[in-house]
């Protein structure tokens, strides 16, 4: 295994020695990979970056098809989103490398059999650690990217203020599975209600996207979320902020089926405006042990700009799930 | 032969070109028919369910120096319109869910997402449209349409499932 490693760092101390360029990707601040039962979560607000300069560096940085289909998307403002989405993904990326600088525009990407992005090492044209995992979510006011080494990851964001056409007890029941319309159904409180709609939506999106087989594979009426309600207080002992927010479960309504994989949630609020559903898959040694909390990284970035590191602030508050929120280095 | 398209008909007659008649759709429910001028009594189409047929009768004109007989055939049409009306509704339904500006472009071919619907969007354009049409889509491709015209065709052929 070690020797495995030794030989992954000569290999790419070899293929360093030839790059000495100074690209844009020189101002993208290096960060290490995340750990074990660790997730970073990087975001951009796009309403910060006016910048037509800095947006044309990001556009540059963007694959031919995804520069057109930039051009496809409808007016000002949904371009401007589908540029810094791209550029997220492919910056956020680009900082993994430890040794020496990848260019962003050099990853490439593909999609799994089911349709999910993810990254291309074959064609990528520096040697890179193949085990990062990604996931992108979007709104108008927030893009996130959520990254992880050697776990599939899913997220979701969605504003708090957004508003349903239909009815919220409507679309859960055209939707959402038995145990959960019984949940919402008991919520007196229509606002409340359909934070909750939201919340639970942006989880099981989440939860899709890290399962990764589509969505026509997991209906979301066939499993159920909760947010218990039990209180856990942490139990590592690392600095910083301590979650004691509820553990996040996900369940098929048949008891008798097995739960694929184990899932890890972790639900926050970002900036009081927006919700933020992250899921991991927990290792199969950690089972029966007792849930250990995910260790999360928070970032807001302008990429090239500037990155900031969000600690359990008012920017960032853990709603729900066991998480420790981590210094960033 | 005739064919059909949205805004005219053409027929060709079998018989002499400049005997070529014209018919004209006025609008979705009525036919004009004209030869040489001469125009016939328009033909008003009932609507029988979600497709109407149009039979008219065939005629025969005797014209003055010759002893010849244009038959006119007209043959069975079957207006297609049901098609474009789907599509219409849909672009109505997704540009109410995104709140598009009025003018904004949707067509057939418009993509939800480059007209920036998210999966929330897109599963409540689902559901507008099964109280549109009285329709039921399944879970697996309520989340998987991803164009106007992917919906339309969709819901077209729930609906003919529906009649047959």
């Amino acid at each position: 295994m070690s020797s495995l490693l030794d030989k992954a760092r000569l290999m790419m101390n070899i293929h360093c020695l030839g790059r000495n360029l100074v690209t844009a990707s020189s101002s993208l601040h290096h960060v290490q990979l995340p750990g074990q039962k660790e997730a970073h979560f990087w975001y951009v607000l796009p309403d910060e970056i006016k910048d037509t300069n800095l947006l044309n560096q990001y556009f540059e940085i963007l694959s031919p098809s995804e520069k057109e289909n930039v051009f496809r998307m409808s007016g000002e403002q949904l371009k401007k989103r589908a540029i810094l989405a791209r550029a997220l993904v492919r910056t956020t990326l680009a900082r993994y490398q430890t040794n020496c600088q990848i260019d962003p525009k050099a990853l490439r990407f593909k999609k799994n059999s089911y349709g999910k992005p993810e990254v291309d090492w074959q064609y990528t044209e520096d040697w890179s650690l193949p085990q990062l995992h990604f996931n992108l979510s979007h709104t108008s006011s927030l893009i996130a990217c959520g990254v992880t080494v050697g776990s599939p990851i899913g997220i979701d964001v969605e504003e708090k203020q957004r508003r349903l056409k239909n009815d919220v007890l409507a679309f859960a029941r055209r939707y959402f599975s038995p145990d959960e319309i019984e949940m919402l159904t008991q919520i007196a409180d229509p606002e409340l209600r359909r934070l909750e709609l939201i919340k639970l939506w942006t989880l099981k999106e989440a939860y899709v996207k890290a399962v990764g087989k589509g969505f026509s594979n997991s209906p979301f009426n066939t499993f159920t979320v909760r947010l218990g309600h039990r209180t856990k207080t942490g139990i590592h002992l690392r600095p910083r902020v301590m979650s004691k927010a509820q553990e996040i479960t996900v369940e098929p309504p048949d008891e008798s089926k097995n739960v694929s994989g184990n899932w890890q949630f972790v639900l926050l609020e970002l900036d009081g405006s927006h919700y933020a559903a992250i899921c991991i898959e927990q290792e199969s040694t950690n089972r029966g042990k007792g849930s250990i909390p995910v260790n999360l990284k928070l970032r807001k970035t302008i990429p090239f700009v500037e990155d900031e590191c969000i600690l359990g602030t008012e920017k960032a508050v853990v709603i729900s799930g066991l998480t420790t929120l981590l210094e960033c280095e | 032969m005739a064919s059909f398209t949205a805004t005219s008909i053409s027929i060709i007659s079998l018989a002499k070109p400049s005997l070529v008649p014209s018919a004209r759709i006025s609008s979705p429910n009525s036919v004009s028919l004209s030869i040489k001028g001469r125009r016939f009594p328009s033909i008003t189409l009932q609507p029988t369910g979600r497709r109407f047929q149009v039979t008219c009768a065939i005629l025969k004109h005797v014209l003055h120096g010759g002893c010849f007989a244009v038959h006119l055939w007209f043959m069975l049409m079957k207006f297609d319109i049901t098609k474009q009306e789907t599509v219409q509704k849909v672009c109505d339904i997704v540009k109410k869910q995104l709140a598009l500006p009025e003018g904004s472009s949707v067509t057939g071919e418009s993509k939800f997402a480059a007209l920036g619907a998210d999966s929330l969007d897109t599963v409540e354009i689902v559901m507008g449209l099964e109280e549109e049409f009285g329709i039921s889509v399944e879970e697996e491709s309520a989340q998987s349409i991803t164009t106007v015209q992917e919906a339309a065709d969709m819901i077209d052929k729930l609906l003919e499932s529906k009649t047959d």
